[in-house]
């Protein structure tokens, strides 16, 4: 019978005391962040989307080899020597055109494997992480900063250049050519001559 | 016509069309439920005869507690659906001579009631009353109904109470 | 009201119907959208959330552009379910949740019927529901529907008991049934009403109020119980049942369930207003008195009226949120071992204080 009592009043006081603390809850301020509008800043070392500083990149294909999924693509032409590339911000000088550097970020798994080979740091994450699209497409990111056409012009450029270069080599090998072969006559002509002095000589030599 | 016999032709029906219902439905569920609305057109007209707190009863203890245990019954029931209520014909002599003789004696009295025809006025309402003579000269009957009911309690207890230290 | 919409329609039958739809106009689905908002608010803020947000200012309008929502669904009937019990069941649970508005006084001036069985008819025509919600459970011809609506039967039933126990020990103190009379009799000033011993004087009075606070939680509790709501809410307990009677009702079919949930919700606050709390009286004199304004003091009365009504289904949420769910033998032993016979003691003694 006191045990009846007891859970009564054990009934209405627990009920009582959960009571009183969901009606402080109702006035604690709320901890909800309502994301799209105020988002928590992001840590300082975050792994999200790549970006690559093209100012930078001298297109090395280090980053590409680097990567476990092979998301990177790099296409390079060589510059021509009359083609003053610059220079990237720590000093090394540019040589190639990158005219192709794709990152498939929907392969990436933000490993950052790509980022620690580059000679440059011009490979990196941002703490950008809001970057959905409704085409698996899209989320190849182009970065080169030439067009294809200018690409296509650098390579053409390029091919023409070699194929000066090709011609010149040539026509240099067989200017060297003829030399060798005009000198090669000259000595013989001139072999033939001192023999024949020699035999001059000889036959001189006989007679005395 | 004013709205009272609206109200009433529209309780007749329910109770007339739901009581055909309980009676020829095959289905054990349909049934049970067209009793409910039985009851409640029945209950309208206690309300239109005046009889408030009978109404109130009539609700109270056949739609809420009678019919609800009918229908807990009905539905915990194997198959409910599957089950075929035989609605065929037997006795067939018997029953005609049973219903012609009901069915005499109530057009017999209906025939020979004399009808008075009160002007239709708010009724009184009969709570009050109907306590005060429950509890005054009725009291020893009304008091021998509830020790009827206390004992069936008493009996369902004990009842269910056994067959569970059994099956223990 | 009925005589002032017969004057302005002229048609008996027509100012008839007007005067019965007004509540569920004027009331219900007012309060239905302001409750459904309110208890996500609640919930929220009790949770330390925000709760919806988006839809208008503050997320006001969450509720109409939720009812829009419910209006274009489309309306599913299972294949196997029983379509005309199906689809009857709504409408029989709405029906009964809200007759039950016809016999609670609103104002001095709007009651539908002051009919002398007042809270007796409230305690019957709500068993309306239960058969509503047997035939939803059954006919939707699923295990947990029918599970639910079983449930929610004998839950209801049960707790019909504490609360008819309370309610009589109530009347026997008034004399009567008619809820506009109780209401009546705590007029004027708040210690007149029922929890505070009502309108008895002397030593009566302060016997009387430790029971009628004792009377006034088992009400509240059973009547909590009556509505299905948590920590009573077994019949739809969403972890074991989906949704209980409703789970296979969609579009406005459920709009209408929820909208019954929501008119029982105000409806057994009302009477818990109107038992204890002296329904639409004010605690402290009228205004309407105060200025000689006549036509204020209805309108008062209903706004007394509301914010009581609107206190009880905030202390619905507010349990809600607070307590668990009971678990099915929890819940009946609660009922028939502890409230039953407090209720049943409680009677007697508030009888023979009566007496005295
Ligand atoms: S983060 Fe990893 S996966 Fe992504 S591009 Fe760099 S190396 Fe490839
Ligand atoms: S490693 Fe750096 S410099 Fe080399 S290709 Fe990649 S991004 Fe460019």
């Amino acid at each position: 019978m006191l045990n009846y009592f007891k859970n009564t009043w054990e009934g209405i006081y627990t009920v009582l005391v959960g009571m009183k603390i969901t009606f402080k809850h109702l006035f604690t301020p709320e901890v909800t962040i309502q994301y799209p509008e105020i988002k928590v800043p992001m840590e300082e070392r975050v792994r999200n989307r790549l970006y690559v500083n093209m100012d930078d990149c001298i297109g090395c294909d280090q980053c590409a080899r680097a990567c476990p999924v092979n998301c990177i693509e790099i296409d390079t032409v060589k510059a021509l020597p009359s083609d003053d590339l610059g220079k990237t911000s720590n000093g090394k000088k540019k040589a190639l055109w990158v005219t192709k550097f794709d990152i498939d970020i929907a392969k990436c798994c933000y490993c950052q494997l790509c980022v620690f080979p580059c000679p440059t740091d011009c490979i990196y994450m941002t703490d950008v992480y809001e970057f959905a699209e409704y085409d698996r497409n899209d989320l190849i990111y182009k970065f080169a900063t030439l067009t294809p056409e200018e690409g296509t012009e650098k390579k053409e450029a390029f091919d023409v250049f070699q194929a000066e270069k090709e011609a010149q080599k040539k026509a240099a090998a067989e200017a060297k050519a003829k030399a060798a072969a005009e000198k090669k006559a000259a000595e013989e002509a001139e072999a033939a001559k001192k023999a024949d002095e020699e035999k001059k000589d000889d036959s001189k030599k006989d007679e005395e | 016509m004013n709205l009272y016999d609206i109200i009433f032709y529209i309780f007749a029906a329910i109770t007339v069309v739901s009581g055909v219902i309980t009676v020829t439905s095959k289905n054990i569920i349909y049934a049970a439920f067209s009793l409910l609305f039985t009851f409640f057109g029945v209950a309208g007209m206690y309300v239109l005869l005046g009889a408030d707190f009978i109404s109130i009863v009539q609700i109270i203890v056949y739609v809420g507690g009678i019919l609800i245990l009918l229908l807990f019954g009905v539905m915990l029931t194997n198959k409910v659906t599957s089950t075929d209520i035989k609605s065929g014909s037997v006795n067939v002599l018997p029953a005609v001579i049973g219903v012609a003789l009901f069915a005499g004696a109530l057009i017999s009295i209906i025939i020979r009631t004399k009808w008075t025809e009160t002007p239709g006025e708010i009724p009184l309402s009969t709570a009050g009353t109907l306590g005060s003579v429950l509890l005054n000269e009725y009291v020893i009957i009304f008091e021998l109904l509830a020790v009827l009911l206390l004992i069936a309690l008493i009996g369902a207890a004990s009842i269910a109470r056994r067959t569970k230290e059994e099956t223990n | 009201m009925y005589d002032i919409i017969l004057d302005f329609t002229g048609n008996e039958i027509l100012s008839m119907f007007i005067s019965a739809a007004l509540p569920l106009f004027m009331f219900i689905l007012p309060f239905a959208l302001v409750a459904v908002l309110a208890e996500r608010k609640v919930s929220a803020f009790m949770q330390d959330r925000l709760g919806p947000t988006r839809v208008g200012p503050k997320g006001l309008l969450q509720t109409v552009a939720d009812i829009l929502k419910l209006f274009q669904k489309e309306d599913i009937v299972a294949s196997n379910a029983d379509k005309k019990l199906f689809n009857l069941a709504p409408i029989l649970v709405f029906a009964g949740s809200f007759a039950v508005f016809a016999a609670i006084p609103f104002s001095g001036a709007y009651i539908g019927t002051f009919a002398d069985v007042g809270i007796f008819f409230v305690v019957a025509i709500s068993s309306l529901v239960v058969a509503g919600i047997l035939m939803a459970g059954w006919a939707s011809n699923n295990k947990y529907s029918l599970l639910g609506a079983v449930r929610s039967a004998a839950q209801i039933i049960s707790y019909e008991i504490p609360t008819a126990l309370v309610i009589l020990s109530l009347v026997m103190l008034a004399g009567t049934l008619n809820l506009y009379e109780l209401t009546e009799m705590q007029t004027e000033y708040f210690w007149n009403w029922y929890i505070f011993g009502g309108p008895a004087t002397g030593i009566q009075k302060i016997l009387l109020i430790p029971f009628m606070i004792v009377g006034f939680i088992i009400l509240y509790i059973s009547t909590l119980a009556e509505v299905n709501r948590t920590p009573f809410d077994i019949p739809e307990a969403e972890s074991e049942l989906v949704a209980g009677y409703h789970t296979e009702y969609s579009g406005m079919k459920f709009a209408i369930f929820f909208l019954a949930e929501y008119a029982n919700m105000f409806a057994v606050s009302a009477i818990v207003a109107t038992l204890f709390f002296g329904g639409f009286q004010s605690p402290f004199g009228y205004l309407g008195d105060l200025f000689g304004v006549e036509w204020l003091i209805p309108i008062e009365q209903f706004g007394w009226f509301t914010v009581k009504g609107l206190f009880f289904v905030f202390v619905q949420m507010w349990l809600r949120w607070t307590l668990p769910r009971l678990r099915v033998d929890q819940l009946m032993t609660m009922c028939w071992k502890y409230m039953i016979p407090y209720a049943f003691v409680n009677l007697i003694i508030i009888g023979i204080i009566s007496l005295i």
